[in-house]
This record gives structure tokens, sequence and C-alpha cells, in this order.
């Protein structure tokens, strides 16, 4: 492989994860911390709230998922190699 | 404003978070409800995967199909991570992590290092779980389940 597409290569892969997870983790913290104080004002809706929380996360997570995807492609099936 | 100290009486689900699989029959309570959504999510991933392998076999190759299945699989796995650890957020003994993603990540290294498989095929299985979600979602709406009485 040429070395700067391989250079190339990492940095973008280095840069896809770090900026994919960036709005998802936020996401995600903001989710769950609401859930548990939900959870804590009404602890008779407790299965209700994590089965909403756990539909979400699912959601916002693959945001990440596709970040990763590109990222680990760009490392070990590089179509530019 | 009155103030309860819930640190007296655990909930249900710290209760349930060391036993490995609940009996959802047995249960009552909001908790039920959220076994049932994990159990019928799981449920649906693996109806829809199944039913996917039969025509992805006949279109295009054994190949692909089972590649599909690995997927499917491995996000039906990622799913019940990710079920575990919101099951266990704000209990006694939170053992939150990422440990979910390290399933995709192991999955698609071997399918870019292993040649049998394709990557495509792999990754479109494994948003199978996403898919399963969406039509649980939609025949839960349509239908709602019914609740057990007693």
């Amino acid at each position: 492989m040429d070395p700067l597409v391989a250079a190339a290569s990492v940095l973008a892969a280095a840069l896809g994860i770090g900026i994919s997870t960036i709005g998802p983790a936020l996401a995600q913290g903001n989710a769950a911390g609401k859930a548990v104080e939900g959870i804590a004002r009404q602890p008779e809706a407790e299965g209700k709230i994590r089965g909403t929380l756990l539909l979400c996360l699912a959601f916002m997570e693959s945001l990440t998922i596709y970040g990763l995807v590109i990222a680990l492609v760009l490392l070990f099936a590089n179509p530019f190699a | 404003m009155e103030l309860i100290d819930i640190s007296a009486q655990p909930s249900l689900a710290s209760k349930q978070a060391n036993q490995a699989e609940p009996d959802i029959s047995q249960l009552s309570g909001s908790m039920a409800e959220y076994y049932r959504l994990k159990q019928g999510l799981v449920m649906s991933s693996l109806v829809i995967a199944g039913l996917l392998f039969g025509p992805l076999w006949w279109s295009y190759s054994l190949k692909v199909a089972l590649s599909y299945l690995l997927g499917a699989l491995s996000g039906i796995v990622y799913l019940r991570l990710l079920a575990k650890n919101v099951e266990q957020l704000g209990t006694e003994n939170p053992q939150v992590g990422k440990n979910q993603l390290g399933v995709f990540i192991g999955l698609i290294i071997v399918a870019t290092q292993w040649h049998q498989l394709s990557v495509l095929p792999i990754f479109l299985g494994f948003l199978t779980y996403k898919v399963g979600i969406i039509v649980y979602v939609v025949w839960t709406t349509i239908l709602p389940p019914s609740t057990p009485q007693g």
C-alpha cells in the first residue's frame, strides 16, 4: 500500500470514529440520565421507561456503528489500497 | 415536598439484575413489560433473519446467506447485551459499559480478514435488529399485547 494512502486512511479512520461518537455519546448520556431521573420520580413506571430507553439507545448507538464501519473498513479492507 | 428513602426499598430490577434470565410469566409489575419487550425484540429479529435467509440463498449464494445470518445473530447478541446494560442502569450493581460494541468490532474484523465472508451482507445482517425493532413496535402499536390477568 502507498504510504501516503495508508497514513491518510489511518487519519481518516481516527477522525471518523472520533467525530461520529461525539453526538451519540452526548445523546446517550442525556437520555440515560433523564431515564434514571424518571425512574426515581416514578418507580412504578420503571419497565416502561427502561423499554423506551432501550429502543432509543438501540437507534442512537447505530450512529456510532456507522462511523465504526467506515473506520474498520478503512483500516482492514481499504478500497484504495 | 416529601422525600422517600428509596434505598431502603430496592427496585425489582436491582433484585433481578443478579439473575441470569428471569421468567416473564412469574413476573408482575412494570418490569415484566420490559422483559416482554426484550424477548419480543429478540424474537422478531430472529424471525426476520430466518425469513430472509432463504430468499438470500436463492437470490445470491449460500455464502452470502450464511454471512447475513452470522451478522443477524451477532446483531441479536448485541441487542441482548444492550438490553442487559439498560437493565442494570441505575441499580445497586451498575456494570454499564460498551461491551456490546466489541461484538460488532470483532465481527467486522473477522469479516474483513477471513475471505470466506462478505462484509456487506454481514453489516446488513447486523442491522436486522433495527428492522426487528421497527416491526415489533408497529406490531404492538396495531395489536397491543394482552396483559396477563391475576
